[in-house]
């Protein structure tokens, strides 16, 4: 039998045994290339100008992602180098030499990675359609299911495994090259060895490290980049620490209240995990940061998404607005000019926005929203309206109608502001009379962001109220019954040429100009650049965690087996075996997953906090993104988690 | 105690069947210490697996304080093990993660005792056998011989009648087996302790008050010790062993 011949069949005995592992790495390999297909499509490019930089985003995410499975494979390798030493050993014995045993090593590795790239690129090209079909989607461009390799996609996807692999082999490599006969045959498992002996020092750590942890938590939520990164490095130390005092706590534990051991199965459950814990707290740790990076990707991509989403839904009721705060501006004039040859009058309305000034007072509702609640107050006065403009733009936006009684305003405001103003009925001064509150109005009517109809909020008056008020700015405003292509684009070049003409800097002309097919693309293109590569990046290292705590708890079947069939003769009940492994499982999968939750929602709820005010509502509140956040993530560890549990069982339980 | 009533264990498919022990029957009266002696193969271990309830009997019946142990159900049968008998295997089968104390604990937590009582119950079995000092070790910290004084601490200490020995002595220098020899006579003796031990050692089976020789699956001869000194029992077991050694089944 050739050295050739024995990697391809140590190869094949690899991807049985380590079953969870392959699996892996064809997903990462399915994920790779269905990115880079994104990296090298040119439809994509063409979707948008800010798809420009999706290239540059993949591939940085792509280089994370290498980096995280390097790890995965170089920690796989070298639990599997421990696991076979005495193999290794016999074939050093038989006359082998070192480098050729690292060399035959190197070889089975690089099949199993070859063997799962295959399917992996398969399945990453079904992948990729449905990345592209998603993509399309998000810029309502219609989707047809091409086949088709793209042969860039398959070498770069084949360069990020090959770097992989040189990577992760390096270290196990070395480590065969220095190895000893005598270390290999007689590797025996070690027992349990507390990390940290001494009670008292046992004690600190623990203390000082969950101070670092809240210390570290509060530090990132305080929204300022150094104090983050600050508190990103004492989070870490928390982690290490923590995982390195919790292996050891646990019979200190037992030994002070050694009547709650001998209850039920808590002996064998907590006695099999502080040993694996006291083997692996740093791994432990690493893992408890992969989960906590991995939500926190999650669910910033969920917040992106709702952000930019809602911006877009609560700003596109019209198609097309043009607003200026300087009553004759040449380029609004060409503009309006411009649409108003191409838009009948029926789907557009012209108006204008004043503010209610008086001496003292000036924004009455404005300041009341931002004492009850959470408000930025953008116009330090508040904005009117026209009733009779009010009434045209509900009818163009095809609202119901409304009607105002003399001497009575009306609000139009976002629906969080609506809530804040549910106890409102104040009168207000305007134009020199007073107006009763007549109610409240809510559909969308773009009040966010670019604050054409008021932020937020806007007062509706009688016609001749506003026309004794002081000028805020200009609108056109319109909305045309179908999309109209390339109109935009003709739009902003002749009002480019008014200003070419007069000399203009852009950013010195007093001018708004919205297009809601131009504001669609760039909420597509954001979510396909920021929103999309962070679920890759949440998606590897979901997989690359759960995978190595997977390894390690089948690693032990041999172990389990050895001490269920013990167990099973000193008589304990198949009922009580099942509770224990549960409880083994439990233990040991939700270990990592608590820390990385208890810093992951904190910050994530900053993260919504820190989003415009009214932007996360309804399907998009804070706590249902966080809830869909986790239920992703545990979903695919559930995955992981019963697929281990299952074969534990069918292995180990007599 | 104890009625084994012609029990045979066959092993195989229909075109190879091995007889593993064929029709063997015997008593064991409370606080009787019995050796089964036999080379390898003999069929001693399948024996000892049958009466411990971890294999079943192809014909007969094993009877335990007049319960046919077939009968049983799986949780009966579970109940059975951990409340009626204790087990020291060859190779001490202590859980590696526990310490001495927990290992034996263990049968202690398995019948429910109360855990609070348990450390107590642990501590003077200890005491009785002398391994005090290693309570709080690691089974990899301490020696074989102190490995299986722990196992047989956990074979006894939760009250369990019937002690089933298989080869204790297999991994042990030859002062830990006479330490251990002498413990298992004192649990026998002191203890009241019920012990079926299978050996192919005649120096452990000379510790016996009655040994079995089992060959090919059958009960080939039984040695009573009586009154006689351990030594004499020795060279008796000898004399028989020489004589197993021909073909004599045969000739029976």
């Amino acid at each position: 039998m050739t050295l050739s011949s024995l990697s391809m069949r140590n190869a094949k005995r690899q991807a049985r045994d380590y079953l969870v592992y392959f699996v892996t790495m064809v997903m990462t390999a399915a994920l790779m290339y269905s990115f880079n297909g994104l990296v090298f499509s040119q439809e994509m490019l063409n979707l948008g100008k800010m798809m420009e930089v999706l290239p540059m985003v993949v591939t940085i995410a792509s280089i994370v992602v290498v980096c995280i499975i390097a790890w995965l494979v170089q920690y796989t390798t070298n639990f599997m180098l421990s696991r076979r030493s005495r193999e290794l050993g016999t074939y050093i014995l038989i006359g082998l030499e070192n480098k050729q045993v690292a060399k035959m090593f190197f070889r089975e590795n690089l099949i199993v990675g070859g063997a799962a790239l295959i399917p992996g690129l398969l399945l990453g090209n079904l992948l990729y359609q449905g990345l592209r079909a998603l993509v399309l989607s998000l810029f309502g461009k219609p989707f047809s299911f091409t086949l088709g390799f793209s042969p860039k996609a398959l070498a770069l996807t084949l360069c990020y495994f090959l770097l992989i692999y040189l990577m992760a082999q390096r270290k196990s490599r070395k480590r065969i090259r220095s190895m000893k006969i005598y270390d290999l045959i007689y590797f025996e498992r070690k027992n349990e060895e507390a990390v940290i002996q001494k009670s008292s020092n046992r004690k600190k750590l623990s203390i000082i490290s969950i101070v670092l942890g809240v210390i570290g938590t509060l530090l990132i939520m305080a929204g300022d980049l150094t104090l983050g990164l600050i508190g990103a490095g004492l989070i870490i130390a928390f982690l290490y620490g923590f995982f390195a005092s919790f292996a050891s706590s646990v019979p200190a534990y037992f030994e002070k209240h050694s009547e709650k051991k001998y209850q039920g199965q808590t002996l064998i459950v907590f006695r099999s995990l502080s040993a694996k814990l006291a083997a692996m707290g740093v791994v432990m740790a690493t893992i408890a940061l992969l989960f906590t990076a991995t939500q926190i990707s999650e669910g910033a991509g969920l917040i992106f998404r709702a952000m930019f989403e809602s911006r877009y839904e609560q700003n596109s009721c019209f198609d097309l607005m043009i607003s200026s705060g300087t009553p004759q501006e040449e380029a609004m004039a060409k503009g309006v000019e411009f649409a108003k040859e191409r838009i009948s009058e029926e789907y557009s309305r012209e108006y204008n926005i004043y503010f209610r000034e008086e001496t003292q007072n000036t924004d009455v509702i404005g300041s009341y929203i931002a004492k009850k609640g959470d408000y930025y107050r953008y116009y330090k006065m508040d904005t009117l309206m026209k009733f009779s403009d009010y009434a045209a733009l509900r009818k163009l936006l095809g609202y119901s109608e409304v009607t105002l009684e003399p001497g009575k305003y009306l609000i139009h405001c976002q629906p969080y502001i609506a809530r804040i103003l549910k106890d409102w009925s104040q009168t207000v001064e305007a134009g020199g009379s007073s107006l009763e509150f007549g109610g409240i109005y809510t559909e969308r009517f773009a009040q966010y962001l670019w604050c054409v109809n008021g932020h937020g909020y806007i007062l509706i008056v009688p016609d001749e109220i506003a026309e004794a008020s002081v000028f805020s700015h200009r609108v056109y405003a319109a909305k045309t019954p179908e999309p109209m292509d390339g109109f935009y684009g003709e739009l902003k070049e002749q009002i480019s040429a008014v200003l070419r003409a007069k000399d203009y800097e852009d950013h010195n002309v007093d001018l708004f100009l919205y297009s809601r097919a131009e504001d669609e693309k760039e909420t597509a293109s954001e979510i396909a650049t920021i929103v999309f590569p962070l679920y890759y990046l949440a998606l590897a290292l979901t997989m690359t965690a759960a995978t190595i705590l997977t390894i390690q708890q089948l690693s032990e079947a041999d172990r389990y087996r050895r001490q269920f069939n013990l167990l099973q003769k000193l008589g304990m009940d198949r009922e009580d075996m099942e509770k224990a492994l549960r409880k083994q499982f439990a233990f040991f999968y939700t270990l990592p997953a608590l820390p990385s939750l208890l810093i992951s929602i904190p910050f994530l709820l900053n993260m919504c906090g820190a989003a415009d005010s009214g932007s996360l509502v309804g399907a998009s509140h804070p706590l249902i993104l966080l809830g869909i956040t986790f239920a992703l993530f545990f979903f695919i560890y559930a995955i992981y988690i019963f697929m281990a549990y299952s074969t534990m069982k069918r292995n180990v339980l007599p | 105690m104890l009625k084994v009533e012609n029990i045979e264990k066959y092993y195989g498919s229909a075109n190879n069947v091995t007889k593993a022990l064929d029709r063997i029957s015997f008593d064991v009266a409370d606080g009787e210490f019995i050796a089964i002696m036999g080379s390898s193969g003999s069929g001693k271990t399948t024996l000892l697996n049958c009466i411990s309830t971890i294999d079943t009997v192809s014909a007969g019946k094993i009877l335990l304080d007049g319960v046919d142990i077939s009968d049983l159900s799986p949780k009966e049968l579970a109940r059975f093990r951990r409340e009626r008998l204790g087990f020291v295997f060859q190779d001490f089968n202590l859980l590696d993660t526990l310490t001495i104390e927990e290992n034996i604990g263990l049968a202690l937590s398995l019948t429910y005792t109360n855990p609070r009582s348990v450390q107590k119950q642990v501590q003077a079995m200890a005491q009785k056998l002398g391994i005090t000092d290693i309570l709080n070790k690691f089974p990899y910290q301490v020696s074989g011989g102190q490995k299986q004084r722990a196992a047989c601490a956990r074979a006894m200490v939760a009250g369990q009648s019937l002690l089933l020995a298989d080869e204790p002595t297999g991994a042990l220098d030859s002062k830990a087996s006479k330490n251990l020899l002498e413990i298992l006579t004192r649990m026998n003796r002191d203890m009241g302790g019920t012990i079926l031990m299978v050996t192919h050692d005649a120096y452990s089976a000379s510790y016996a008050s009655r040994v079995l020789f089992l060959k090919d699956g059958r009960i080939f001869n039984e040695l009573l010790r009586g009154n006689r000194e351990r030594t004499d029992s020795y060279h008796e077991i000898l004399n028989v062993l020489a004589m197993m050694g021909g073909d004599i089944s045969d000739v029976i």
